[in-house]
Parts: structure tokens; C-alpha cells; sequence
């Protein structure tokens, strides 16, 4: 049916797979509607907590980096961020998301994480 | 009677073939000042986005790229008539126009690369541990614990964005040279690491097909893919200078994009 392109490789299922995995990501609307509105709330909310948890990690991973956190620091700061992983561990589960549902797409900006 | 969009060419001429489009329709070109808009006829799309429907607008599309430039729609791109299609082209015909002329003679070629994620990283932890090896030190508390291991997988990630962007670089300096323009997506997956498109000149691609396979033979671990040539899908942008003229045409993708919605259209 294609007139004029041609795809060669030599490996086209494991590009099918990886290219259905890169667009699987996210789904291309928002699924609302009365029955799953409450999950899809706590979804958005638990992104947004994830972020920031995210964002509180990749800081203090910069402090350590630079070594200006003393030991009782580390220890703080690595107990708070342990703690805070195990309740969004917790919470994923409750609400029966994954790691990979815990993405915004943002359009031309590309995805939230 | 809603209008199937396919594409912007570049001649208010008619179409001398006979192409078919989606679903057999008559496919013809409505003429604007000296550029056209290739457009079937349908009354109302309501099958999913099946295989089948992408491959027929694709190849109508690459029909017209034999005698014409194209911009080429978004797969299911519908206005509702033809006063609203000639509204579009009226407030688009400056950024149509540019586009074209970009975009003349050049087409779309895609490369993607699939490298040895778990190799590489492999190969990282080793010479991570080898750099750093484990010492006998007191015994630390949880909190500490964490914050090692954390460190020590975002040093392995940030040594595996270097590497990628390393090879990214080094493959994109031969391809590159016969481009006049490109896209690159680093890591989409983990092993996805290269998804790019580059617009090449018709007289080049020769030329950046053979610089694909010598990239090719020279990365014995790593699997690639080309595909094109393809009408330029990634390259076309619209210009974002006069306001009032951005909030027009806001307007008008609306009309557009509330057409789809009514027919239950998805982008692809």
C-alpha cells in the first residue's frame, strides 16, 4: 500500500516492543468518568507528591555529592526520604497504581517525569 | 458533509492522478491563491484507528509527494465544510506558504537505535566499584544505608546519560552531515536509545542512507532501524509572531479540533 518508504532492519519485533512501550507510557486522554473519578484524583495527587518527593531526593543527593551534609545530616535526611518512599509504596498499592502511572503527560513539554 | 484533510501542496492545480482515499473516497485538491489543499469527501468516521486507515492516508500522502511538496495532515484531521476549510487556508496561507518552501524537495528519514542497555549499565556498576571498592567501615544506621544506595544508583544513572549522549554525538555527526534539519529523542526507554528524524534533501539521501549503514557496521551490539523517505510529518511548525494573529488561529485549531471531536477522531 506504502508507495515510496521503506523500514529495514534486522530486528523489527524488539523495535515494535520498545516503540509500543515508549507510547504506552501515558493514554492519550484522561479517563473520567462517575466510576473511577476518586482513583483518578488520587492519581493526580499522588504525582504531584511524587515529584516533590523526587525533586526532596535529587536535592539532597546533590548536598551529599558536594559534601556539605555532616553525618547526622545524611542519616536525617536518608531516614525521611526512606520513610517517605515506603508510605508511597503503601499508597500505590491501596490504590493499585504502579510506577508507571504516576506520570503527567504535558503536552509539547513532554512528560511531568 | 464533513471534509478528510490529507495534505498542503504546493500548486492550486488538480490532482491529474486518480488517487483513491480512506475508504475508497474520491480524493481532489480545492485550490487557495497558487497552493492547494488535498481533501476526500466523508460523511462520518466512525470505525477506531485501525492499521488499515493509517497506511491509506499514508499512501496518499506519498502519491502526492511524487509531483507535489506536501505538508501532510494529521491522520484524521476533518473540517466541517468547505467555508471552514477555505477560513483555515485564508489565516494559515502565510505559514503554509514558508512552510512549503522549507520544506521543497527534502523528505522525513527516521532512524531509530536500540543499544545494549544492560550491558552498558553493567559495565558501569563494574567500573563504579572498581573506582570506589567496598571498605570494611563502621556499621551504618538505616538512614545512611539509603542514602548510599541512592547515590550510588544516581551516579549510575547520570554515567548512563553520558554514555548515551556520547553515542548519540558520535552518530549524529555522520548522519548530521547530510541533514539540513533533525529531531533527536534520547532514551524514550531504556534500550530505546535513539528515536530521530532528520529532513534530508532529495539529492543527499543517497549519500545519508550510506552514512546509515556505515553507523550501522561500526556498532556490531547495537540494532537499528531506517525508514523513509517520508513526507516531512515532524518538520512542519507554524510561526508564533503576531498575537492577535496566534489567538485567530487558536481558534481556528479549535474548529478543528471540536470537528474531531464530534466524529470521536484521536490524533495519531
Amino acid at each position: 500500500m506504502i508507495a515510496h518508504a521503506i523500514v529495514e532492519t534486522d530486528s523489527p519485533d524488539e523495535f515494535a516492543e520498545q516503540i509500543e512501550k515508549s507510547q504506552d507510557a501515558l493514554p492519550a486522554k484522561i479517563d473520567a468518568n462517575p466510576e473511577n473519578v476518586e482513583k483518578g484524583l488520587a492519581k493526580l495527587v499522588l504525582t504531584l507528591i511524587e515529584l516533590i518527593r523526587q525533586l526532596l531526593e535529587k536535592q539532597a543527593i546533590r548536598r551529599v555529592e558536594a559534601g556539605s551534609l555532616s553525618e547526622e545530616e545524611v542519616e536525617r535526611v536518608g531516614e525521611t526520604l526512606m520513610k517517605l518512599e515506603n508510605k508511597m509504596a503503601q499508597l500505590k498499592e491501596l490504590l493499585g497504581l504502579k510506577d508507571e502511572d504516576l506520570n503527567l503527560n504535558l503536552g509539547p513539554l513532554g512528560d511531568l517525569m | 458533509m464533513k471534509l478528510y484533510l490529507y495534505g498542503i501542496v504546493d500548486s492550486s492545480d488538480r490532482i491529474k492522478e486518480a488517487i483513491d482515499g480512506l475508504r475508497g473516497s474520491r480524493v481532489y485538491s480545492i485550490p487557495y491563491c497558487d497552493i492547494g489543499v488535498v481533501v476526500s469527501e466523508i460523511d462520518q468516521v466512525t470505525q477506531g484507528v485501525t492499521q488499515g486507515c493509517v497506511l491509506e492516508h499514508e499512501a496518499v500522502v506519498e502519491k502526492l509527494m511524487a509531483d507535489f511538496t506536501v505538508l501532510p495532515m494529521r491522520f484524521r484531521t476533518l473540517v466541517d465544510g468547505r467555508d471552514n476549510l477555505l477560513a483555515m487556508m485564508q489565516s494559515y496561507y502565510r505559514d503554509f506558504k514558508g512552510n512549503l518552501e522549507r520544506l521543497r524537495n527534502k523528505s522525513e528519514f527516521g532512524v531509530k537505535v536500540i543499544w545494549p542497555a544492560d550491558k552498558v549499565k553493567e559495565n558501569i556498576v563494574n567500573r563504579l566499584r572498581s573506582d570506589q571498592p567496598e571498605t570494611s567501615g563502621p556499621r551504618r544506621s538505616a538512614g545512611t544505608r539509603f542514602m548510599k544506595e541512592k547515590f550510588e544508583r544516581y551516579r549510575i544513572d547520570e554515567e548512563f546519560q553520558t554514555r548515551a549522549d556520547q553515542f548519540i554525538k558520535a552518530m549524529d555527526i555522520f548522519l548530521g552531515k547530510f541533514a539540513v534539519e533533525k529531531r533527536l529523542e534520547k532514551l524514550k526507554t531504556e534500550k530505546l536509545l535513539l528515536d530521530a528524524a532528520y529532513l534530508v534533501e532529495k539529492s543527499q539521501a543517497c549519500d545519508f542512507r550510506e552514512a546509515f549503514w556505515h553507523i550501522k557496521s561500526a556498532h556490531p551490539g547495537f540494532k537499528f532501524l531506517l525508514s523513509g523517505p517520508w513526507p516531512a510529518y515532524n518538520f512542519v511548525g507554524l510561526s508564533k509572531h503576531d498575537p492577535a494573529r496566534d489567538a485567530e488561529q487558536a481558534n481556528l485549531f479549535a474548529e478543528v479540533a471540536r470537528s474531531q471531536d464530534l466524529v470521536g477522531a484521536d490524533g495519531v
